[in-house]
């Protein structure tokens, strides 16, 4: 569990760990370069209730990354099973409980994951409390590889990895400000199966714009940032030599315009709404398509495809 | 209490009557749960049991399924029953089942049927009194299940006697009791004159008006019926209060029913037993310096702990701790400014100068009329101005709540546990942080507490609490449904003394008591208290009649009694609690607020606009089930509680998932 001064939120998170029906854990809190004796106080705090598994602190001097603080609590612990456990997300007490014992019967399978709920929520001077809920689309389908290529799909509360996972894949890209753990869900998807749950044991909390800044999530502050490192991702992919005939960063970009097209498609009203949006990262993937042409016969008439069918969907 | 006329009372009062056709399900035969959909809660348990979670929510899947079934005969305008093959097709499809899982399902119920079939008295006495007199009794029954099974049931129960030539049962005859159309079919069968046959029945209308319009004398008996709640709230959680329900039902048959005996020997048992379960459990993985139950949520399991403490339980001693929110906040109070003053004072109280003195423990000094009414924000302007003196007077009642918990022990220094009802930690939070200051850090609390909504977020980071039932990891809409029953919860779990508002020197606490509170005690509570205490050291001792033990009292089960009760409650329920005010403003003075809202003097008044601020009310101050059922219950206010459920739809009837 990665934190970084938030200990309401911290709090919360440890409890919701506390609760578990499966009780052999161990907590690494990773405390970010935050205030050590703040998070001290929220950990005696919480070991004072009765307990199950153990929790323990690493308190890195200096900030580092998200996938960095990742690594280094990877690194001093030793389970069978990890999980990263974002400080601001909980889960239903029978989450660890329902993924190790899926994980436990099937073998093949490298994560399980479950189904999630997104919590909406405002954190003001302290306090939180829940605006509304949503059901997190997800489904074994986006626990795929081509699911998954064109964006992340679920948040890290959701999943749990074999640790053997790390030997086949590596580590978390430590280089990564922030979708760390898209990238490393593709990696690890490749060595093994992710099996899905459809009970929403995870819940996945997102501030409210009304909210203190400092409460904020990763990808609601760093729309913009999340968005420039997914294309440098994938200009890095498009370098590299293809698997089984397909590259990985061609295949990104064409899922990623069929997750547009279908925003597009699934929601009309807000897409023209979000027209501007959508319309600057289109034209962020143009040099992609372009690459993409290569594989078609005629390059201009898939890139005149892709448009034909934008203004189709969106003057419907 | 109404008295039931005997067997013999009824068959005197019909002495013409040659044949006795008496009604199958509620009336010669009963189950050992609540309500009849709860055999699908048993069946669901033992479907999860032995063939995995892929069966969880087995038992409103066959609700529907029947619901379905049904609409599609009343759709095609057909008068007969739904037949079990009918209800199968529909559960098949629902739950894509295979054929050989639909038959094994339909085996099951009907051994479920079976195996929790028990014969209702009365239906016995009438039918051995009958045979005696010479009638002849036949069973008359609207029910999809075929004949071969409904005697199949009677000899289960006990009777031997039947033959399947007496039962007529309504998915056979192509017609029902109900619409009146098998009346003709057992009439022509039996070659009786209608005056010749006594109907014993449950249902007003199938049992009652329609059998008497056709000349058939009739007698309703509905006492078995009492502890039904809306169908579709069936899961196997349901079952502990079920349980012990469906006993009340069976032992009140004869006396009347006793709402405030089931609440309190149902509910609150269930509740006093998880709070003396949760200690106990802490006592076993840990080295506990104190034990101490909140006054006034903890009394009843105080009661219980002292007892099973009595029986050789090998319990250490535990107090019994008298503190509140109000005192704790104001001997923990440093200051005062414009953004605390309002806890002293509510948005919308109107107080006197007199009473905010009694509620800050200090005399004010201020030009206005100690006795006339002032607004909130004057009152606040009184105790801002007064900031010092109601700071010394804060002072004061921290040395003597210090002196108070010193000699309950509380200051002892190791890890204590602190039992008590709940909702956001925050007064069991202020009084850690007091005793940790005071010994230094040596003593830490434990909040165990019945159930927890989201506010005891910010609390965790001052306190480790554990929710029995809820906390703020379960959803936001039970996390609301939650906040909607805790009134309810803090008016029943509650001790024959009033709130402690202070404490006198030597550390003796000073209790409020209210007239309303009071009155409510002696009418209410103190019935239910005392039942409470009987049901959950039965429980716990495992002598339940029931059967229902604490290996039963869980998270699910806890929860799901609370929302069987405080979620989707009974009339009778209702009736009983809308004497109940509760008093919740920080001097526990004044009237207080009744649990059930009052219904508006004009329901036909009520804009659409004013039930954002209904709900708010509602939700925050009121019992908010109980009230919107007591809006529904009547013709003229039903369609605000219909709007209400629209609206929010977490406040609709149903609540398992």
């Amino acid at each position: 569990m990665r934190t970084y001064e938030r200990p309401v939120l911290l709090a919360r998170a440890i409890a919701s760990v506390q609760v578990q029906t499966f009780t052999d854990w161990e907590l690494v809190i990773v405390n970010n370069g935050g205030e050590s004796s703040v998070v001290d106080g929220v950990v005696r705090t919480a070991m004072n209730a009765t307990p199950s598994g153990t929790i323990r602190v690493l308190h890195l001097p200096d900030r580092v990354g998200m996938e960095e603080a990742s690594n280094r609590g990877l690194l001093d612990s030793e389970s069978e099973f990890f999980v990263i456990h974002d400080d601001d997300d909980s889960w239903d007490e029978r989450f660890l409980d329902t993924a190790i014992r899926a994980l436990r019967s099937s073998s093949s399978a490298v994560a399980a994951v479950t189904g999630v709920t997104r919590i909406y929520e405002t954190f003001r001077g302290g306090k939180v409390w829940p605006v509304s809920h949503e059901d997190f689309p997800l489904s074994q389908g986006l626990l795929t590889y081509r699911g998954m290529i064109g964006g992340n799909t679920f948040p890290p509360i959701a999943a749990v990895f074999r640790r053997t996972v790390l030997a086949a894949v590596g580590n978390f890209d430590a280089s990564l400000p922030v979708l760390g753990d898209w990238e490393f869900n593709l990696r690890a998807v490749t060595a093994g199966e992710f099996y899905f749950i459809p009970d929403r044991l995870a819940h996945y909390h997102t501030r409210t714009p009304e909210s203190d800044a400092v409460s904020g999530n990763s990808i609601i502050i760093g729309e913009e940032l999340h968005r420039s490192v997914k294309l440098q991702l994938q200009d890095k992919w498009l370098t590299e030599p293809p698997v089984n005939g397909v590259n990985k960063g061609e295949l990104s970009v064409v899922a990623a315009t069929e997750v547009l097209l279908g925003e597009i498609r699934n929601n009309r009203s807000d897409a023209l709404l979000n027209l501007e949006r959508i319309a600057s990262q289109i034209m962020r993937l143009q040099p992609m398509v372009r690459r993409i042409a290569h594989n078609v016969r005629h390059p201009v008439h898939g890139i005149r495809a892709v448009g034909r069918a934008l203004r189709r969907t969106i003057s419907r | 209490m109404t008295v039931q006329l005997s067997a013999e009372q009824v068959l005197d009062e019909h002495s013409l009557a040659s044949v006795l056709s008496i009604d199958f399900f509620d009336t010669l035969i009963t189950r050992s749960v609540a309500q009849p959909t709860h055999v699908f809660a048993v069946m669901e348990q033992e479907l999860v049991a032995t063939r995995g979670t892929a069966w969880r929510g087995f038992a409103v899947a066959r609700v529907e399924s029947e619901l379905l079934a049904r609409q599609g005969i009343e759709s095609a305008n057909e008068h007969r029953d739904v037949t079990f093959d009918e209800i199968g097709y529909q559960l098949t499809k629902q739950l894509e089942l295979t054929r050989a899982d639909r038959d094994m399902v339909m085996a099951l119920e009907r051994d479920i049927e079976i195996r929790l079939v028990q014969s209702v008295p009365f239906g016995v006495a009438i039918t051995e009194a009958a045979r005696s007199r010479g009638l002849r009794v036949v069973v008359v029954s609207d029910n999809y299940m075929p004949a071969e099974h409904l005697l199949n049931m009677a000899h289960a129960a006990g009777y031997v006697w039947l033959s399947a030539s007496d039962i007529f049962v309504s998915c056979e005859h192509g017609g029902m009791k109900h619409n009146g159309m098998l009346w003709p079919v057992v009439l022509s069968a039996l070659n009786v004159p209608t005056h010749s046959v006594l109907h014993v029945g449950d249902d007003e209308h199938a049992d009652g008006n329609v059998p008497a319009s056709l000349g058939i004398f009739t007698h309703v008996r509905d006492t078995m019926r009492r502890s039904h709640r809306d169908m579709i709230n069936t899961s196997p959680a349901v079952l502990a209060l079920s349980r012990i329900e469906s006993c009340y039902r069976n032992a009140m048959d004869e006396t009347g029913w006793d709402s405030a005996e089931v609440i309190g020997g149902g509910l609150i048992a269930m509740i006093v037993a998880a709070q003396v379960i949760d200690a106990r459990s802490v006592l076993e993985q840990r080295s506990v310096a104190g034990v101490h139950f909140a006054a006034r949520d903890g009394y009843l399991a105080h009661r219980v702990w002292n007892i099973l403490k009595s029986h050789d339980w090998g319990l250490p001693n535990a107090t019994y701790t008298a503190f509140s929110r109000s005192v704790v906040w104001r001997a923990c109070l440093t200051e005062i400014t414009r953004e605390n003053v309002g806890r002293f004072v509510g948005d919308d109280e109107v107080l006197t100068v007199a009473r905010l003195e009694r509620r800050v423990g200090s005399a004010l000094a201020s030009d206005l009329d100690r006795e006339k009414p002032i607004d909130a924000a004057t009152a606040r302007d009184v105790v801002l101005v007064n900031a010092d003196a109601v700071l010394s007077a804060s002072k004061t009642l921290r040395t003597r709540l210090l002196t108070y918990l010193q000699s309950h022990g509380v200051l002892i220094p190791g890890h204590h546990i602190v039992v008590d009802l709940g909702w956001t930690g925050s007064t069991i939070a202020d009084l850690a942080e007091l005793v940790a200051g005071e010994s230094g850090d040596l003593g830490t609390l434990e909040g165990r507490l019945t159930g927890l909504y989201w506010d005891a977020s910010p609390q965790r980071m001052r306190i480790a609490m554990h929710g029995f039932a809820m906390d703020e990891f379960g959803s936001i809409t039970d996390n609301l449904r939650l906040l909607g029953v805790i009134k309810l919860l803090e008016a029943l779990v509650t001790a024959p003394h009033g709130s402690v508002v202070g404490y006198e020197d030597d550390g003796t606490p000073i209790f409020v008591e209210t007239a309303p509170e009071l009155a409510a005690y002696d009418v209410v509570m103190r019935q239910v208290g005392d039942a409470a205490v009987r049901g959950a050291i039965a429980i716990l001792e495992g002598t339940h009649p029931s059967g229902v033990t604490a290996a039963d009292i869980t998270k699910e089960s806890l929860w799901a009694a609370i929302m069987q009760v405080g979620h989707s409650p009974r009339i009778d329920e209702i009736n009983l609690l809308s004497r109940v005010n509760h008093v919740t403003s920080i001097d526990h003075e004044g009237n207080g607020r009744p649990l059930i809202a009052v219904t508006p003097k004009d329901p036909s008044s009520v804009e659409l606009r004013d039930l954002p601020g209904m709900y708010d009310t509602l939700i925050h101050r009121h019992w908010m089930q109980g009230s919107l059922r007591a809006l529904w219950s009547k013709p003229e206010s039903a369609w605000i509680a219909d709007e209400v459920y629209k609206r929010w739809p977490m406040t609709a009837p149903r609540w398992v998932p």
